[in-house]
């Protein structure tokens, strides 16, 4: 059996700098996988390569054995790959509702044609209660009807997860959730994913700088140091590996 | 509660509309001041369509409006055809002619992508103004016919009056924003709008980009086109002058009035920019100075147009979401 995502020699460099240089791994299962390094390791540029937002210079990235480096990003989404953005992006104008419904709805531009003059239908009402089912599983449910440029910086957070979770992806790519998010959301945060996770059963892949928040969730971590993964294995076995140790205390 | 206010509001409009004519019955002019106004709302929606709600601007658009006009007129006139498929290919030539000059222009990035529409708009002016074989060059097209009467068993609906004119126009503005509120609903609507508020995240959740805009510009161009369509049949005749740049600026000066992002805003932006200064009495010249000012107040103190300052004051009144800031 191939593995879910398969990362081989992928490299990528912006002028002189190369953000990731040569980076191999796979995730062989579901599961929640952790990737994590210093600062400049690559991470988000890694993200970046997977989701199709950058082509990289070499390597492939496979997806279910299927070759998808150079795939567009929105191709790629209904392939049934989300991603959470590190700056954190929702629609600000739009109600949280409507961000979770956005997420949810057929982007097919045909499909959204038919929907036009179709209008509401049963599917619709599912779709609508299950937005609420996950709204409510991250207390936003009183906030359904604001505007989502109103919230505070963790729930939007929050409501970008939710958003991607109601596209029904087969992974997904979180850059950094727990930053900007204050412990008690935090913990929130770690039971919903949990929660989701023994649901969905699918993978996800976080970026993290919060080891305490990483380590107590993921079942694997793969590291990164300059452009390349130093090692990947059970949270326990990394945080006793001498390579990732000498990377996070800057001897090399 | 909201839902009901604005069908509220959509009734009475439809109502006063369909009235219009028994009310303003000795009063032709003022018929005739609406029904121009009609013919800009239309255009309008178009560019409310691609501004207001997908975020992309358009200097040229009365290009377009160009385009749809002289298809109708021509078909009207030179080939007899009635009025109804005249218009339909009206619409569908300048939605085409929007789609082929989408493709390449909506690779361009925000004002990159402004300069190619105003370029666009002026090489159709000086098309119209030049294809003198086609177009009767400077001279324009006079005589083109109004639409035959409709008879529908006893029921006769004839063209040629002012009132007859002013309900067909009526009519065709009233579907051209049923098809605005349809599309603007619809998940089409949302997505159009996610590409407005961040291009980045839309793409990342499914949404092809360039194909929602060159379809949201490609719509716009054929609403344009319908509206100048109307235009010219009211007017009787075809001529560069309606179709150059200033008009198309017109057109997004009316959006920014009366409220880019709202299914009204055409037509508040079109009455104020077309009927309001008639009836002031102000001559063309003052009402370019007096649209200036207007332009600059509404910029500075109420970005969001008449449409916007009114829901804002609405909320305030009725105490609701005083606490929600927006973000936009």
């Amino acid at each position: 059996m191939s593995a879910i995502l398969e990362v081989s020699g992928v490299s990528k460099r912006f002028g002189g700098i190369r953000a990731v240089d040569g980076a191999t791994f796979s995730l062989q299962c579901p599961g929640i996988f952790g990737l994590i390094g210093p600062n400049g390791a690559g991470k988000t540029t890694m993200f970046d390569i997977i989701c199709g937002r950058h082509v990289p210079d070499s390597g492939e990235v496979r997806f279910h054995a299927e070759r998808i480096n150079g795939v567009a990003p929105y191709r790629l989404a209904r392939e049934g790959l989300a991603r959470t953005f590190q700056e954190c992006r929702v629609l600000p104008d739009e109600t949280c509702m409507d961000n979770v419904l956005f997420a949810a709805q057929d982007k097919r531009l045909g499909r959204e044609m038919l929907q036009a003059v179709s209008r509401g239908t049963a599917a619709r009402r599912n779709t609508g209660a299950e937005a609420r089912r996950l709204l409510r599983l991250i207390n936003l449910e009183r906030y359904a009807d604001q505007p989502a440029g109103a919230l505070s910086y963790g729930q939007r957070r929050l409501l970008e997860i939710v958003s991607c979770l109601m596209s029904k992806p087969r992974i997904l790519l979180l850059d950094e959730p727990a930053s900007g998010i204050n412990p008690t959301l935090l913990n929130t945060l770690r039971d919903f994913l949990i929660e989701i996770y023994r649901e969905t059963k699918i993978v996800f892949l976080i970026v993290e700088h919060n080891m305490e928040f990483i380590m107590s969730l993921a079942s694997e971590i793969v590291v990164m140091h300059q452009g390349r993964v130093l090692a990947q294995g059970a949270p326990e076995q990394i945080q006793s590996d001498k390579s990732v140790i000498d990377a996070y205390l800057g001897q090399s | 509660m909201r839902l009901s206010y604005s069908l509220i509001v959509t009734v009475a409009i439809l109502a006063f509309g369909a009235l219009a004519p028994v009310i303003f019955k000795t009063q032709p002019y003022v018929l005739y001041v609406l029904t121009l106004a009609l013919c800009y709302a239309i255009p309008v929606v178009g560019v409310n369509l691609l501004y207001g709600y997908t975020g992309l601007v358009s200097l040229g658009h009365m290009g377009f409006a160009g385009i749809g006009a002289y298809t109708t007129a021509l078909l009207m006139k030179s080939a007899g055809m009635p009025f109804l498929p005249a218009l339909l290919i009206g619409a569908i030539a300048s939605g085409g002619v929007g789609l082929l000059v989408g493709i390449p222009c909506l690779r361009l990035r925000s004002h990159f992508f402004i300069v190619v529409t105003l370029a666009v708009g002026m090489i159709l002016y000086t098309l119209f103004n030049n294809l003198d074989s086609i177009t009767g060059g400077a001279e324009g097209l006079p005589g083109i016919p109004r639409p035959q009467r409709f008879s529908l068993g006893s029921w006769n609906m004839e063209f040629r009056s002012v009132s007859g004119f002013y309900t067909l126009t009526f009519i065709v503005t009233a579907l051209v924003f049923g098809l605005q509120t349809l599309l603007v609903r619809s998940d089409f609507g949302r997505s159009l709008s996610s590409v407005r508020q961040d291009e980045a995240l839309a793409s990342a959740r499914g949404v092809n980009v360039f194909a929602h805009k060159l379809t949201a510009f490609a719509l716009s161009a054929a609403i344009a086109g319908v509206g100048g369509a109307m235009k010219v049949l009211f007017l009787r005749a075809a001529a560069p002058l309606s179709f150059e740049l200033q008009e198309s600026i017109n057109l997004i000066v009316m959006l920014i009035v009366g409220g880019a992002g709202y299914l009204i805003g055409p037509l508040v932006g079109a009455i104020g920019f077309i009927a309001l200064p008639e009836f002031l009495r102000a001559a063309a010249e003052l009402r370019l100075v007096f649209f200036g000012f207007v332009l600059l107040v509404i910029a500075r103190l109420a970005p969001r147009g008449i449409c916007g300052t009114v829901e804002l004051l609405f909320r305030k009144l009725s105490g609701k979401d005083a606490s929600v800031v927006r973000h936009s």
